[in-house]
């Protein structure tokens, strides 16, 4: 799995981006994003914008304060969103791009529209019936992103309340602990 | 040289035409293309009249929507966002932006359909007068708008005038693709019903033998894509001239582009004739016979004759018991007016009185006539139909228009005759049809012993299909007969099926969807898949077509539900794909919901993101349907100062994916287009702007003229890279055209032109087919994109455009 994470300033100008693979299941921390993904993987965080801005904003789901988390908000094909949001209206994406194998397209080429599935649609077998190799919502997952988020989130605090960050500028995260302390937690949790 | 000034259909666009006109029309074999295999007949103003449809930009548009959500008044707190307007709106309370235009489509798609069948006489005095297609081809244009308000009672007695009611006028065997194979057997992801068998089946009556059946999603695609062409090879220049820069400016891309409206039409033209609609099966037949045959009433029983159980017999499962209208044609030259009158006498005597006398004159009219009127284009051709034409008109040698002129007295006679069928004969005959189903079948159906038989039928079915383990064996007591795939005509199951088209077509659409959702759990019990499918699309169909409220609750249980079945049932491989019916269902419900606004449009592009990834289109049609996404969340708007729920940025990803995906298919101007309307979704909204602009690192890197600043450094960089290539691309196809200027006088350049091509082409990374010469821009380097302004309007123009990319 790859993974791309990033901090977006209120004002939607990303403050930090760090990319990074799966540690779990002896996979290397690599992220094995092609170019083409790679391309667009700023448009698809960018647009789920509208998403996150809709569940922030919406009638709360959970009973009591509004949650940081938002869990798994949103998905443009085969990429999956989760986000969590800060008190300063900071918002933290985490972008999911499971492995081909995990989402059951390269096995038997059903990717393609004519494999042997049920059905003509090609892509459903991946969307509706074989969405148990890779769930977003998940439990496990879910709490995975949640542990990165929270560890995540603790160095952000630590990093705004530096004097000389001036957050509301959209000044943009170049300390290199930030960086070490987000590829710990990365390799910790994801 | 040629009198082209007639065919320029609208002023701004005089100099250009004026230009290609100065071009001699000339067959010239382009080197290493498949494209330009083809002729390209740019000056031909025939040919340029069947591209007309797409060729007049949007900035004609009547309901001129605007770019960003406009900034609404509507009042409500931030929290509580969609409470008011949750997809609940109807049609008539159009969001801003939002015209009617595809719904008035849809229902103009589904129409009666009226065969048409002439005896020899008639189609020979017809092909004396110019129309190769006879009497069809004569009757076509003025069944698609009926003349004047048709007034249709519905099933309640309340009646209701419809002004763009028509009827298709379709020959005897149109639509007829494969009647007798089982589909279910067929495996190929073609659509079944067209084969060859047609071009047999049809009587040789007339010569050239167009399909006019449509379903085929390939040829559509194939339509599009030529008209695509045409206009990318039409634009003129690359900066707008004075004349036409505001209107370029202000297209909004929240209408549709001319071509997906095309699409959608083509998808909806020529209906095959299928056992599990009854659209296009004839709902009445035209039986024309002329004023020379010297039986005329012998020869009227002789072609019903024909009809009913002769050689022109529809299959089985087409009910043959349809309203026959004869129709006297009278020739104005040669026949004595006071004899047609007697034979007319005679025929009502005989026939009753679903009769026409229709006076024609027999005389070829030429257009310099006094009062003669050019036949009417067939809006509603098939896809096969409109191609074949084109090609036809661009392989002809002269350059005249073909179309057949008529006298203005024809068209009148005609103009009569169509709006006496509709509103006397047949619409009247539909309504009694309506009311005996409804209190015959549909009532008992629907009443507590119905109920009980279908109940019992389940029951016993449910039981025989458990004991028997043969699947084709359906229970006994039911109606469907799983070999041929269809009802018998007159099962309960398929009148009450005709009775819900009928109501369909007449616009009654509570009594259509009741019906429809009866036999969507009949059909079900009885495992007819693919009447099933058609069931729930209709279902679906006329519950989003009414103009009536619907609530997001029954939206999302019930018509979501009945989409996802119908899609799902027509594409199902091991019963029987049909994937043309699956691209309607979900095309035409995302246009439905779209209408609907506010969170029924999240809906419509979802469904409309369903299509591309089912694949169930080509790269034409992916490209159109992205764009469709990108339409249906840019309607959305925001709830609050803030715009807060809006999907703006998501509009603006699928525009900038419809940009790529138009790009790798060579469509350079529509890909800019797609690319103009991401940038403006990009630009953030009056309210949110103030700090947007504010230097950031990342955006000090960029170009500080940049008009729109983007957040990620990364999208600026992808965007600017595509708007390159796109230029690229449009300047290479500008070349091609300059060449063609060169080209006239200079022919023996040719050789020369082609090793300059190789050079150009060299340099591309991928290097296309019909990628042309860039000879023609004067000579500049190919890579170096700093072309010389024309003027410093269009310099301003290209660097307001480009969003102030410099390309150095």
């Amino acid at each position: 799995m790859s993974y791309l994470f990033t901090i977006l300033s209120p004002t939607d100008t990303p403050l930090y981006t760090h990319e990074f693979g799966t540690s779990r299941s002896s996979g290397d921390g690599i992220p094995r994003f092609s170019a083409a993904e790679r391309a667009l993987n700023p448009f698809i965080l960018h647009s789920s914008l509208d998403i996150v801005e809709e569940v922030q904003w919406g009638p709360s789901s959970t009973s009591g304060s509004a949650p940081m988390y938002l869990k798994h908000i949103d998905k443009y094909q085969y990429n999956y969103i989760s986000c969590w949001i800060t008190g300063a209206n900071v918002r933290f994406l985490l972008l999911t791009r499971p492995r081909d194998e995990a989402l059951g397209l390269t096995s038997g080429g059903a990717g393609v529209a004519g494999g042997s599935k049920g059905s003509l649609a090609g892509g459903r077998g991946a969307l509706g019936g074989a969405a148990g190799l890779y769930n977003p919502t998940n439990p496990a997952t879910e709490e995975a992103v949640k542990n990165f988020f929270v560890d995540v989130y603790e160095v952000w605090v630590k990093t705004v309340m530096n004097p000389f960050f001036r957050v509301g500028n959209g000044d943009v995260v170049k300390s290199p602990v930030f960086r070490a302390r987000v590829a710990a937690a990365a390799k910790k949790f994801l | 040289m040629t009198p082209m000034q007639d065919a320029a259909p609208k002023p701004p666009n005089y100099p250009a035409n004026l230009e290609a006109s100065m071009i001699l029309p000339k067959q010239r074999g382009s080197p290493a293309s498949s494209l330009a295999s083809l002729p390209y007949r740019r000056s031909n103003p025939s040919l340029h009249k069947l591209f007309e449809s797409t060729a007049s930009l949007s900035g004609s548009r009547p309901s001129s929507g605007t770019a960003t959500p406009t900034p609404s008044t509507v009042p409500g707190s931030v929290f509580s966002p969609g409470s008011r307007q949750n997809g609940a709106g109807t049609p008539t309370s159009l969001p801003p932006g939002v015209s009617d235009e595809h719904r008035s489509l849809i229902q103009r798609a589904f129409v009666p359909h009226v065969a048409v069948l002439a005896d020899t006489e008639t189609e020979d005095m017809l092909r004396g007068k110019g129309l190769d297609g006879g009497f069809l081809q004569l009757l076509r244009p003025f069944g698609e708008q009926v003349p004047g308000k048709v007034t249709i009672r519905d099933s309640v007695g309340a009646s209701k005038s419809w002004e763009d009611f028509g009827v298709r006028f379709v020959g005897v065997h149109d639509g007829l693709g494969l009647p007798t194979a089982p589909p279910a057997r067929s495996p190929d992801l073609r659509i079944d019903t067209t084969n060859g068998q047609r071009e047999e089946v049809r009587s040789g009556s007339t010569s050239n033998l167009q399909r006019r059946t449509g379903g085929d999603v390939a040829q559509i695609e194939g339509l599009v894509d030529r008209h695509l062409q045409y206009s990318e090879f039409n634009a003129h220049g690359m900066v707008s001239d004075y004349l036409t820069h505001n209107e370029a400016q202000m297209q909004p891309e929240s209408t549709s582009s001319p071509f997906h409206t095309l699409y959608l039409r083509r998808l909806l033209s020529g209906l095959p004739v299928v056992p599990h609609e009854t659209f296009a099966h004839p709902v009445a037949s035209v039986i024309a016979v002329s004023s020379r045959t010297p039986q005329p009433i012998q020869e009227f029983s002789r072609l019903y004759k024909r009809q009913r159980e002769g050689d022109l017999r529809l299959p089985p499962w087409v009910e043959s018991d349809y309203l026959r209208y004869y129709v006297l044609i009278h020739d104005e030259e040669t026949c004595d007016i006071a004899k047609s009158n007697q034979t007319f006498d005679a025929m009502k005597r005989h026939f009753g009185l679903n009769c026409h006398l229709l006076r024609l004159k027999s005389q070829q009219c030429i257009p310099s006539d006094d009062d003669s009127v050019r036949l009417p284009t067939c809006e509603w051709m098939s896809a096969a139909e409109e191609l074949s034409e084109i090609h036809k008109r661009e392989t002809a040698d002269d350059i005249s228009d073909p179309t057949p002129y008529l006298p203005d007295s024809d068209l009148t006679a005609l103009r009569t005759f169509v709006r006496e069928l509709v509103a006397q004969s047949l619409v009247p005959q539909m309504e009694r049809n309506v009311h005996t189903w409804n209190e015959q079948v549909l009532a008992r159906r629907r009443g507590i012993s119905g109920r009980f038989m279908s109940l019992s039928k389940r029951w016993t079915g449910g039981f025989t299909s458990r004991t028997s383990s043969s699947p084709s064996s359906t229970s006994s007591n039911s109606n469907y007969d799983s070999i041929q795939g269809s009802y018998r005509p007159d099962a309960p199951e398929a009148l009450m099926r005709k009775l819900a088209d009928y109501c369909f077509m007449l616009r009654d659409y509570k009594l259509a969807l009741s019906t429809y959702d009866i036999l969507r759990t009949d059909f079900n019990n009885d495992k007819a898949w693919r009447h099933y499918a058609g069931a729930a699309e209709m279902a679906a169909l006329s519950a989003l077509i009414s103009t009536g409220p619907l609530t997001s609750k029954t939206r999302t249980e019930n018509i979501d539900g009945w989409i996802e079945a119908a899609s799902y049932s027509y594409t199902d491989r091991q019963r029987s794909a049909a994937p043309y019916y699956a691209l309607r269902t979900l095309a035409l419900s995302l246009e439905l919901l779209r209408l609907r606004g506010s969170s029924a449009a999240d809906d419509a592009a979802r469904w409309s993101s369903r299509i591309v990834e089912m694949g169930l289109v080509g790269t034409i049609g992916g490209a159109l349907f992205t764009e469709r996404v990108a339409a249906c969340y840019s309607i959305r708007p925001g709830i609050g100062s803030m715009k807060l729920g809006g999907r703006r940025r998501k509009a603006a990803l699928w525009s900038v994916m419809a940009a790529e995906k138009w790009y790798s298919v060579d469509k350079a101007m529509q890909a800019e287009r797609c690319l103009d309307a991401a940038l403006r979704l990009y630009t953030p909204p009056p309210s949110l702007s103030m700090s947007a602009s504010a230097g950031t690192a990342d955006t000090a890197l960029l170009d500080p003229h940049a008009h729109v600043p983007l957040p990620f450094p990364e999208m600026q960089g992808f965007i600017t890279d595509l708007r390159k290539r796109i230029l690229a691309l449009r300047l290479s196809m500008r070349a091609y055209e300059g060449r063609d200027d060169d080209a006239d006088g200079a022919e023996g350049d040719l050789d020369a032109e082609v090793e300059v091509e190789e050079a150009t082409e060299t340099l591309d990374r991928s290097p296309r087919a019909h990628r042309k010469s860039l000879i023609g821009v004067g000579g500049a380097p190919p890579m170096n994109l700093d072309i010389g302004p024309l003027s410093p309007r269009s310099e301003r123009r290209e660097r307001e455009g480009e969003g102030g990319d410099r390309f150095e």
